[in-house]
């Protein structure tokens, strides 16, 4: 534009013309024109991208009338282009809100909400509309079916993309054999090249949605791909929240201050933010007022020098009965004696104090110029330079160390009373309490030759800050906020300065560790899973939580690059892998450490490994409109990196636990084959029975052993614990004879002619536990033994 | 050597080795971990046995148990050679120790199966030693070391084929009569020997027998090509033993001549358990030594790291604490030289026999 002007000139009737082709151009035509901003930027990605939109809306509104939520998707070619059906079990949608739910872009009522829900900006699914209609031309058709009603309503619609309203193009009752829910079908150009990102992504809703049974149909199916419910608990139920005042940023604050009612700031924190109440405003605002005006002074008063304070008043008065003025000058000298120093703040709430109670007592007016005086003679009176100097000696020199040159203190001392009286009411906000100590500490720095390094000057600046006093000024109203830029950050600063509670988590649903773990072990099958969940965080606001799980081994792919799932507010994220925090987090921890492959010490681990991780957030902040990656906010790559830390230690120790397990198997194994060649060799030299050496081997192996032993009617049932810690068994015994003497410690159970005799015996490091009865010699026995892992466990045969 | 003893011998070895199995046997049934304590085979762990005037083996032992993977695999192998050699006596066979490390390949068990040769050859003298049988009692003989010796010697050699009378001057050629791998089957006859010289290096035998050394001062050269087979150095103690004959040693003048001599005349480390059957304490040490190469000037080498490494480590070992070896040990430091047999021959190809070996042997008091 100014290129045109330029050149333009001054020319009139130009701007006029151009302004013609100007006017606003509707939102739904906008992302008409920037449809891949919402992920609808190819026909396989589009598909996707619509069936997602379509499940986040089914699941969210399923939870929110807490349904266990049960999903059907269908995907099927018809002629040039593919129709998507999406099913819910929700509560339906009533006849009103149809048209403007899938009909009308950016309608939707979570975008002022604090609360975690999957779909925040109500763009998605009417996008996918949009996308339908324009791709194919053919209107959604959608069905709800209330609760409670007994037939269900059939809608048409487009949306008009230049109003962006909904416009609906046929609509009837009809029967739907859902008792309640919601159905919608698009038809749109597509294709099924993004089958693999599509399965991931329903694939991976089924791990954090186990409460949700979901069905997807498509073409290249021959069955479809069911996910079924792994527990009937749904995830809490979220509660909306106010922004937390260490979340907010400047322009957030003045939008808030914008929009509310309050007058005071007090109000407007208390209305505004989650967790302050009327102690914590109070907090922010003393916080506020220090930056704001600054603190006064405060200086010690020995004793001595009250009657010069009192006289000071008194002479300060005229025109009052000397009975009076006497009384005053008291009770001003006697308030101000009550505190171990007095700023100026403090002299004006005496002089006030003492004025009111002589004023009722002696029926003599003291007016604002009386009082004015008197706070200028007794604050003159209490601050007379020589007593000040000493004063500021006292505290510099407790401040600084020891070995300061005395006659090095005394001088700065006396700069920085220099520097305080500069203001009428010796006020300072903090920034300016310390330049005052730089600007006394540089000059005696160079006469004395004495060093006031940081941490002196520092230490000086924050004994003096500490006995300043908070001034009892009003603090600006709300709309002085508004109207001055550095006011408001000053009570931005202020918010953040004062310790606040963190804030709710009820506003989160996070998919909890325990779901977390039950979903990773109900889709993959590996051998090991852990998860863990951490506290609740604070980014712009919002609140948010962070948790990560690893699953490990077994069928999991072995070679190549780990699995890597991330979700947001418990959606998968299944494009812009590269673009996402969590995909840089996960790169950048050493993963050596955790006992994984990674071959530069950055990157993607590898082995057979699924990592996940979720976000949950009031609102999550993602990369672009299609909220395929979370950005990088360094808050929320702490937690997840902390998060991934925390499971990845647990991966660690099982790895070495299997490891040591391993070694041990091996080492049993090797064993176990040269033991017994070793007992036959040696027993055909000696040319006697070959030994038994499961004792020999249960000793090597720090193991327990078990064996059992029959001879004359007898057996005997043995634990021998090789191993360092005490060991807790359950054995059962099946023998095909009736066993008799059995002692107390076990039970005996007969079925279908074999005995189960069952002993839990308790065995000590070192020590040996012995079962007898009464057995049939001939009887044949087999042991059954838990309690001990199969890696520590020696079993004896029948000898 | 009656043959009533001999049988007893490979009797005793039989039962011994029955024995060592039955231990096995007894602690693995009793449920214990099989072990098997050996003394400590190393540098460390020889003592001199005054009586004898050898070095054995002293108290320090060392546990082969079946804790370790490796210790039960010892110990299986050390049961199937047991169970080898057991039968093998029965069946009065033999064999020699190259036979058993490739015949463990036919073992049932891949476990048993011997790494190298080395490792063969040292569960025999672990056998040996717990046994106290020597290996020839077991029937196990090494591959012929080749070794032989010539002089006014006759003798009677107990062989497959019969008895056999030897002369070992005339009965024999230029090469000498080779030593047989169990000489314990010989008899002396009679001889003419005034001494026993054993020789390093086949060059110099060669040398000494063309100069007719042999002949001329009745000696009996004993060729040790290099480190001495057990065969060698037994007989060479029988020589001195049983005929009362000083026996002398002529190697090069370099750190593992000086061990070659040790193990004739001290007993070596790995064999410290038959010192008493094999060394020869009273043998001495002619040359080359190091005060030779510098009072002849001979021609040298100087010394590679590896010897000073050697020489030091002599220093260290308790059969080289002599006054004498210190003095000679240091002084080849000192020189930094070391010079082979041939060297003499600088001083010409008569010099040994009619120069350096006359002189050696005279201030020796031998000649």
């Amino acid at each position: 534009m100014t290129s045109f002007q330029t050149e333009l000139g001054g020319e009139a009737g130009v701007a006029e013309e151009l302004a013609e082709s100007q006017r606003a151009i509707s939102i739904a035509e906008f992302f008409e024109k920037n449809k891949h901003m919402l992920g609808f930027d190819s026909g396989a990605r589009g598909l996707v991208t619509a069936v997602k939109e379509a499940v986040d809306n089914a699941l969210d509104a399923t939870e929110e009338a807490g349904h266990l939520p049960d999903i059907y998707i269908e995907i099927r070619e018809v002629g040039d282009y593919y129709r998507l059906v999406v099913e819910d079990n929700g509560p339906g949608i009533t006849r009103e809100q149809v048209p403007k739910v899938f009909g009308k872009l950016l309608y939707g009522s979570r975008f002022h909400k604090r609360e975690q829900n999957r779909g925040q900006q109500g763009i998605g699914i009417s996008a996918a509309v949009l996308y339908s209609q324009l791709t194919s031309g053919k209107a959604a058709k959608i069905t709800s079916r209330t609760q409670g009603d007994d037939r269900a309503r059939y809608f048409e619609l487009i949306v008009d993309t230049d109003e962006n309203e909904p416009e609906v193009r046929a609509e009837k009752e009809t029967t739907w054999d859902r008792s309640h829910g919601t159905r919608i079908e698009l038809e749109m150009e597509a294709n099924m090249r993004a089958r693999s990102a599509l399965h991931d992504y329903v694939a991976q809703t089924a791990v954090v949605n186990p409460h949700a049974r979901i069905e997807l149909r498509e073409p290249g199916l021959d069955d479809p791909l069911k996910f079924e419910r792994a527990t009937d608990q749904l995830p809490a139920e979220t509660e909306e929240i106010r922004p937390h005042p260490h979340g907010v940023e400047l322009g957030q604050l003045l939008k808030l201050i914008d929009a509310t009612d309050s007058y005071s700031v007090s109000g407007f924190l208390q209305e505004e933010f989650t967790r302050v109440g009327a102690k914590t405003a109070r907090n922010v605002l003393n916080a506020f007022r220090d930056r704001h005006y600054g603190r006064e002074m405060s200086w010690g008063h020995p004793q001595a020098d009250e009657t010069d304070l009192e006289v000071a008043v008194r002479d300060a008065v005229a025109n009052k009965t000397s009975e009076a003025t006497a009384a005053f000058a008291a009770g001003v000298a006697d308030r101000l004696r009550s505190a171990d120093r007095a700023a100026h703040g403090d002299v004006a709430r005496a002089v006030d104090e003492a004025a009111n109670e002589i004023e009722d007592a002696h029926k003599e007016t003291f007016g604002t110029t009386v009082r004015e005086n008197a706070v200028v003679a007794a604050w003159s009176a209490l601050t007379d330079s020589d007593r000040l100097r000493a004063d500021c000696h006292r505290l510099v020199d407790e401040a600084t160390s020891i070995r300061k040159d005395d006659s090095a203190v005394e001088a700065l001392s006396e700069r920085l009373v220099e520097k305080f009286s500069e203001d009428d009411r010796h006020r300072a906000p903090l920034d300016t309490v310390r330049a005052y100590v730089d600007r006394s500490a540089d000059p005696v720095e160079e006469a004395h030759d004495e060093v006031f390094g940081d941490t002196a000057r520092e230490n000086v600046v924050e004994a003096v800050w500490d006995v300043m006093k908070t001034v009892d000024d009003e603090v600006p109203r709300v709309r002085d906020v508004a109207g001055e830029r550095d006011t408001a950050s000053g009570l931005l600063e202020a918010m953040r300065a004062t310790d606040i509670l963190a804030p709710p988590t009820d506003c989160l649903a996070p998919i909890t560790a325990e779901l977390v773990e039950q979903g990773l072990r109900k889709e993959f099958d590996a051998e090991f899973y852990t998860a863990a969940t951490r506290d609740a965080e604070v980014h712009g606001g919002d609140p948010f939580v962070v948790e990560a799980g690893i699953a490990y081994g077994g069928d999991l792919k072995a070679e190549g690059a780990v699995d890597l799932l991330r979700f947001a507010n418990r959606v998968p994220l299944v494009y812009q892998r590269g673009a996402c925090a969590i995909t840089d987090v996960t790169k950048r921890i050493d993963w050596r450490n955790y006992e994984l492959t990674q071959p530069s010490g950055s990157g993607m681990p590898q082995g057979p490994v699924v990592i996940l991780v979720g976000v949950a957030s009031t609102n999550v902040p993602f990369t672009s409109e299609s909220k395929d990656a979370v950005a990088n906010v360094p808050a929320i790559e702490d937690e997840v990196e902390l998060a991934i830390r925390e499971a990845a230690r647990e991966l660690k120790s099982h790895l070495k636990r299997r490891q040591s397990l391993d070694r041990r198997r091996r080492k049993r194994e090797v064993l176990s084959e040269i033991l017994p060649e070793m007992a036959d060799k040696v027993a055909a030299v000696t040319d006697r029975e070959r030994p038994n050496v499961e004792r020999a081997l249960a000793r090597i192996m720090n193991n327990v052993g078990v064996s059992h032993s029959a001879e004359n009617g007898t057996a005997t049932l043995q634990v021998r614990n090789h191993s360092d810690r005490g060991e807790e068994l359950e054995i059962t015994a099946i023998v095909d004879a009736e066993p008799t003497g059995v002692a107390d410690g076990a039970s005996l159970v007969e079925m279908d002619g074999e005995w189960f005799l069952s002993w839990e015996p308790s065995v000590g490091a070192g020590e040996t536990a012995e079962l007898t009865y009464e057995l049939d010699t001939d009887a044949s026995v087999d042991l059954q033994v838990d309690g001990v892992t199969p890696e520590k466990l020696t079993v004896g045969g029948n000898r | 050597m009656s043959t009533d003893t001999q049988q007893s011998a490979e009797e005793r070895a039989r039962e011994r080795l029955v024995d060592l199995a039955a231990e096995f046997y007894d602690q693995m049934a009793s449920g214990e971990i099989p072990q098997l304590r050996l003394p400590t085979r190393s540098k460390s762990n020889i003592e001199y046995d005054e009586d004898a005037g050898v070095w054995v083996y002293g108290d320090r032992t060392s546990t082969r148990t079946a804790k370790s993977v490796g210790g039960a695999r010892k110990l299986l192998k050390a049961s199937y050679a047991v169970e080898f050699l057991v039968r093998q006596l029965k069946q009065d066979r033999s064999s020699t120790l190259r036979e058993l490390y490739y015949l463990s390949e036919s073992w049932d068990s891949e476990q048993a199966a011997f790494n190298d040769q080395s490792e063969s050859d040292k569960l025999v003298e672990d056998l040996e030693i717990v046994t106290s049988v020597t290996r020839e009692d077991f029937h196990m003989r090494p591959e012929e070391s080749g070794a032989t010796l010539i002089g006014p010697l006759r003798l009677i050699e107990q062989t497959r084929r019969g008895e056999r009378e030897i002369h070992c001057q005339e009965d024999v050629g230029e090469g000498g009569y080779q030593i047989p791998n169990n000489p314990d089957t010989i008899q002396f006859v009679d001889h003419d020997i005034d001494f026993v010289l054993a020789v390093e290096t086949g060059g110099m035998r060669d040398r000494l027998v063309e100069n007719g050394f042999d002949d001329g001062m009745n000696a009996l050269v004993v060729h040790l090509k290099g480190q001495p087979a057990r065969a060698t150095r037994r007989i060479t103690k029988r020589l001195h033993d049983e005929l009362g004959l000083p026996v002398v040693v002529f190697t090069d003048g370099d750190p593992w001549s000086y061990r070659i001599f040790g193990s004739v005349a001290y007993g070596s480390i790995k064999s410290a358990h038959l010192s008493r059957y094999l060394a020869t304490p009273e043998a001495r040490f002619v040359g080359i030594q190091p005060t030779d190469i510098v009072e002849y000037d001979l021609p040298t080498d100087p010394l590679a790291d590896s010897d000073v490494n050697a020489l030091e480590s002599e220093l260290e070992d308790p059969r080289f604490q002599t006054s004498y070896w210190e003095e000679q040990i240091e002084l080849q430091l000192d020189i930094g030289k070391k010079a082979e047999q041939q060297a003499l021959a600088a001083r010409g190809l008569d010099f040994v026999t009619d120069t350096y070996l006359p002189e050696r042997l005279g201030e020796m008091g031998v000649l």
